[in-house]
């Protein structure tokens, strides 16, 4: 191989490389939570966790048999402000659809999600959880929030919305639930941590 | 090659070789605590390349404590780790598993290097082509040689890099998330239902670009004949500032005509009616219905005979609608009863 062959051959090499490089840097700083969530098409975890208010506990198990939404929240969470409307109105709308929804707090004490939720307004129809352990978003693998779940009346984990979502989104991803279809996975939009780790 | 360089050769595999195997000595945990060993092998899904036996985080130490509380009750170390991947997939695992796809992560490195070595020991048992003539000989040999190391460097950032993509598109971050964004709130409705309809109205109560959603939603009611359900939606368009002439003329119609047939209030219907024709004064829909009004309700069939003649009038008028008019007409022309 002549020497001209071999620098052509190796500035290309090195070329190409230098490629890959920057495709795979840019590639590494993709958002870990996006990876589709192993829940899905699986038996939904169940907690018993402690009703917001302190009034008692609620086991998730008791829902079966009803289409769940499962929202975790927390007032430091902007994007979780800003979708609260949609699902306080969407489970009035598809309360008697057999839907029930149940927001779970995040990360957060208890206290002042009860005076954030008094300031942003709850549904009659929406049961609100605490998670001081973080349990249940451990069991539903939360990398941030708001992630909202949808479990089929079988159980079975059928959707997961990452980030903001709004009342045509929830209602959509009901109405293919009522039909029968699995959703599935889907982002609208950016998820927070909490700010103070 | 002089026998420096040999000797430098030599130098970068061994500390290469030390570097690699001290590395793997200080990434495993020295205590015996199962808890921290299994909490060193997972990743904190709340913050940057942290363990959750290493993290502040409030989320990583939750974690930390729902593994101490497993070691406790005597969970193994595998069953722990797969109860957090089976809610988290592996990217909580800070080093991926040597088995399915994530194996090339571990195999490529091991080639790279086991190529490396290779290269090294040939560039060191192949002499310059003259001995004699060390000069002349050294310069063009040490470029092949060089173009040749870049050639071997280059093909293992490849082989490394295309392996990683490889990996990662078949089972990394969204390959199977939709990203989608909200739709619009004046869209293709068909496939909505009213319960999502109703939901994004009241979640945009004061968002005006919702009366497409309001309209479309009352008339599913008004054809079943739920006047309740659809009222507040027209009313609600009827009065909105930005609502579209047609819209607020559907909207007046609709009312007018509920206010007669659900009401049987033939004033209002006739004043809606009105207030309708004063924004589309060519409507055959609010024409229409206030001739039906005046003539069910009002048993004015002359006037009713009047309004229909005007809509037949009206060119491009739709072949359904002409038919039913021309119906109506032919009745009511005789003095009878609407039926």
């Amino acid at each position: 191989m002549s020497g001209r062959a071999l620098k052509i051959g190796a500035l290309t090499v090195a070329a190409v490389a230098i490629v890959f490089s920057v495709v795979l840097a840019s590639r590494f700083g993709r958002d870990p939570g996006l990876v589709e969530s192993p829940l899905l098409g699986q038996p939904a975890p169940t907690f018993e966790l402690e009703m917001l208010d302190g009034s008692g506990t609620y086991d998730l198990a008791d829902l079966k048999g009803s289409i769940v939404v499962i929202n975790f929240f927390a007032s430091w969470c902007l994007e979780c402000r800003s979708e609260h409307a949609d699902l306080v109105a969407t489970s009035e709308a598809f309360a008697d659809k057999n839907v029930q929804f149940v927001q779970i707090g995040y990360q957060e004490n208890p206290a002042s999600t009860l005076a954030y939720l008094d300031e942003a307004g709850t549904s009659p129809s929406t049961i609100y959880l605490q998670d001081e352990e973080s349990r249940a978003a451990i069991g539903y693998g939360v990398f941030g929030i708001p992630e909202t779940f949808f479990i089929d009346e079988s159980g079975i984990v059928v959707g997961k919305i990452i980030g903001e979502a709004d009342a045509l989104i929830l209602g959509a991803t009901l109405d293919s639930i009522i039909a029968g279809e699995t959703p599935g996975q889907q982002k609208t939009g950016d998820t927070q941590q909490r700010p103070d780790g | 090659m002089s026998e420096k360089s040999k000797n430098l050769a030599i130098g970068v595999v061994v500390a290469t070789l030390a570097i690699l195997l001290s590395s793997l000595v200080i990434s495993q945990p020295g205590s015996g605590d199962r808890a921290q060993l299994i909490g060193a092998s997972i990743k904190c899904p709340v913050c940057q390349g942290e363990s959750i036996a290493d993290s502040p985080a409030n989320m990583a130490v939750d974690m930390m404590a729902l593994v101490e509380q497993r070691v406790s009750e005597g969970a193994t170390n595998q069953e722990i780790i797969d109860e957090l991947l089976d809610s988290f997939t592996g990217a909580v695992l800070l080093d991926p598993p040597a088995s399915g796809a994530t194996l090339l992560l571990w195999i490529v490195p091991l080639f790279a290097l086991i190529l490396g070595i290779g290269v090294i020991v040939w560039w060191k048992t192949h002499p310059p082509d003259e001995p004699g003539d060390e000069v002349a000989a050294t310069a063009p040999a040490t470029r092949r040689r060089l173009y040749g190391g870049l050639i071997v460097i280059g093909g293992m950032a490849l082989i490394i890099g295309a392996a990683t993509l490889l990996i990662k598109d078949g089972s990394g971050p969204a390959s199977g998330a939709a990203e989608t964004g909200a739709e619009s709130l004046t869209g293709n409705l068909d496939d909505v239902s009213n319960e999502t309809m109703e939901a994004v109205i009241a979640a945009n109560l004061d968002n005006a670009e919702i009366d497409g959603m309001r309209l479309a939603l009352a008339e599913r009611y008004f054809e079943l004949g739920d006047y309740r359900s659809s009222f507040p939606h027209f009313l609600a368009v009827a009065q909105s500032p930005i609502a579209t002439d047609d819209q607020a003329t559907i909207a007046l119609v609709r009312l007018g005509w509920m206010a007669y047939d659900g009401n049987g209030e033939v004033d209002t219907a006739t004043e809606l009616l009105d207030q309708a024709l004063e924004i589309s004064p060519d409507s055959p829909v609010a024409l229409y219905f206030k001739g039906q009004v005046l003539w069910c309700g009002a048993g004015d069939t002359a006037s009713a005979s009047t309004i229909f003649e005007e809509i037949l009038n009206q060119p491009d008028l739709p072949n359904e609608t002409r038919i039913r008019v021309e119906a109506d007409l032919d009745l009511a022309g005789t003095g009878a009863a609407c039926t």
